[in-house]
């Protein structure tokens, strides 16, 4: 089927840009290998007719988030000689696949057992716009302002740390 | 799927492909001859074929030409030769992508089908456009950090910090339109604005949001890297930042796809606050309605305005001093002729439809096309605007640039947001 081979390309797409996170050496290179995973889950998304996700993973994260993050690499212009030396990390990485294999199992065994795992999406405009946002604003309005009152104190938290080091100097 | 359907698409796609493509041309011909205009000066108007100028748009040809044989230089330094080269097409594509929802005609109605006219029918319209906005940003950035000199990395470090803090008061300036219009849909949007206020004035965005069109157009500036805000290329002070070290084929499709980018957004500015491609006082209920009226007012007023234009062409194409069998008056006579075959053509055109295919789908469809004129036309003074400011203002200090963003355009935008919802909360 069209959906089922869309998911497999961008389940494939995913993994393979997350691992190219963590095997290349330069930062950039991870930094655009993590862009790539990011656009792939916003198909995965899409592929769920989750609209909305869909369209705020590309904004938020896939635009705005990663920009800063290249913003960053590009200011302290890393080079080659600035990176450190790794030794032995592909020990390491095969070393922690191995410790972490059975909780993947133990996942996957768990996700499997789900009830209505078999379950296909069926209300009329599920996950759009619209439909989200009346659900957000009449059923889960409270948790919905507490979240964004963290994200605020998050900011102005940022705000004073980045001043205060300022006055310290 | 029809045959229809999958005529439709393959139209749909065209639009939204090749009509970006297309007005780069227009677009570069209008930013010289329009420059030269405001320096009183005639502007590029020799390179010819057989005699035949077209204004000055054979230049671009020679230009496109000349780009194309240059030497395409990858310079030795470059140590990520991918990124070098994907930087260009990261620009010009999600230039051309983030076009791909603007609607340029109503919801076409055949038969018993609707087709959304947009080359991807969705609707999440202006998430999309904010979506693949931020995506060009990409681009640039890789463009100033993978050209490895000081030059290219102040550009690309430079543009970054512009469109990361102007896309604040740009989405700020959304917001509160979505207030106003209750909808993500640009197609929605649209038709919103083929209402009319109070009964005689068309509610188009700019008059509910006198506002949010300044902030918007300020942002979409900004966004574009265009004069007064592209600190990014500067110049006079970093040779031409980001893309100092491309050249050839490379350089071109960045230079395309900054015009892309003002194509793409020039159409959004129009169908988030001039009423998209609708025209002023005639929604698409009232022109289907009047579909034969309108077609016979058209039959008048085309030969009325080809007799203007042949005049200006007339008066216009001629040498400046004595010649004899002067050519540019020999090139005015083919003008003149194809002005009149044009004419002849859509009075043709319009004779047939008003005596065999008048009052069934044949009034869809010419409501479509006179809807994507009009929305042609929107765009193109929209991109006139964007030529008029750039050889108007001058390019703004850094500091200037980013006191701007965040002190004055977003408390603003802010504050607009505000009234709005206050005025929209009072009125419902």
């Amino acid at each position: 089927m069209f959906a089922d081979g869309l998911f497999i390309l961008f389940t494939v797409i995913a993994v393979t840009g997350a691992a190219g996170l963590v095997l290349f050496k330069h930062p950039m290179n991870g930094a655009m290998s993590f862009i790539v995973t990011l656009i792939a889950m916003a198909g995965l998304y899409a592929l769920l007719s989750a609209k909305l996700i869909f369209a705020i993973q590309l904004i938020v994260y896939a635009g705005a988030i990663m920009s800063l993050i290249l913003f960053i690499i590009m200011f302290l212009n890393i080079q080659e000689e600035d990176l450190p030396v790794e030794e032995g990390r592909f020990k390491y990485l095969i070393g922690g696949a191995i410790i972490v294999a059975p909780i993947g199992l133990f996942l996957t065994r768990v996700i499997k057992s789900f009830p209505g795992a078999e379950k296909t999406i069926t209300v009329e405009g599920f996950g759009g716009i619209k439909e989200v946002g009346l659900i957000l604003f009449r059923e889960w309005l409270l948790p919905f302002e507490i979240v964004s009152i963290l994200l605020l104190v998050s900011l102005v938290g940022a705000v004073v740390l980045a001043g205060k080091r300022r006055m310290v100097k | 799927m029809t045959l229809q359907d999958i005529l439709l698409i393959i139209i749909r796609v065209a639009i939204g492909a090749f009509v970006p493509l297309c007005f780069v041309a227009v677009s570069v011909w209008m930013e010289r001859r329009g420059a030269s205009f405001i320096q009183d000066r005639s502007g590029p108007n020799r390179a010819n074929i057989l005699g035949f100028r077209a204004g000055g748009l054979i230049q671009n040809l020679a230009d496109a030409v000349k780009l194309f044989f240059k030497e395409d230089v990858i310079p030795a330094h470059i140590k990520h030769k991918f990124y070098f080269v994907l930087a260009p097409i990261i620009v010009c594509v999600t230039a051309l992508v983030s076009f791909a929802v603007v609607p340029f005609a109503d919801t076409l109605v055949l038969g018993d089908k609707e087709y959304l006219m947009q080359a991807i029918p969705t609707d999440l319209g202006i998430l999309w456009f904010l979506a693949i906005a931020s995506f060009a940003v990409y681009g640039i950035i890789l463009a100033g950090w993978s050209s490895h000199n000081k030059y290219g990395m102040l550009g690309g470090l430079r543009s970054a910090a512009q469109v990361i803090s102007y896309e604040i008061p740009m989405g700020l300036a959304i917001i509160s339109l979505l207030v106003v219009y209750g909808t993500v849909s640009l197609n929605e949007m649209a038709q919103f604005q083929g209402q009319l206020l109070f009964g005689f004035i068309p509610m188009w965005g700019v008059i509910l949001q006198p506002i949010g069109v300044v902030i918007f157009m300020v942002a979409a500036f900004a966004e574009a890297n265009r004069t007064p805000f592209d600190l990014a290329e500067g110049e006079s002070e970093i040779v031409a930042g980001y893309h100092v070290e491309y050249s050839g084929l490379k350089f071109t499709i960045f230079f395309m796809g900054e015009y892309v980018a003002m194509f793409a957004s020039s159409a959004i500015i129009v169908t988030l606050y001039f009423g998209g491609y609708q025209i002023p006082w005639f929604n698409t209920a009232t022109l289907l309605k009047y579909a034969v009226p309108v077609t016979l007012l058209l039959m008048i007023a085309t030969p009325i305005i080809a007799k203007f234009v042949a005049a200006w062409i007339r008066k216009n194409n001629v040498s400046h001093y004595e010649r004899e069998n002067d050519p540019r008056v020999r090139e005015a006579n083919v003008y003149i002729k194809i002005v009149w075959g044009a004419v002849i053509l859509l009075e043709a055109i319009f004779f047939l439809y008003l005596v065999f295919a008048s009052g069934g789908a044949a009034d869809n469809i010419l409501v479509a096309c006179l809807q994507i004129c009009t929305f042609l036309a929107k765009t193109t003074f929209m991109l006139f605007v964007y030529v008029w400011v750039r050889w108007t203002l001058p390019r703004f200090r850094y500091d200037q640039l980013q006191k701007l963003g965040w002190n004055v355009l977003l408390p603003l935008s802010l504050l607009n947001i505000f009234v709005t919802s206050a005025i929209v909360v009072a009125l419902s």
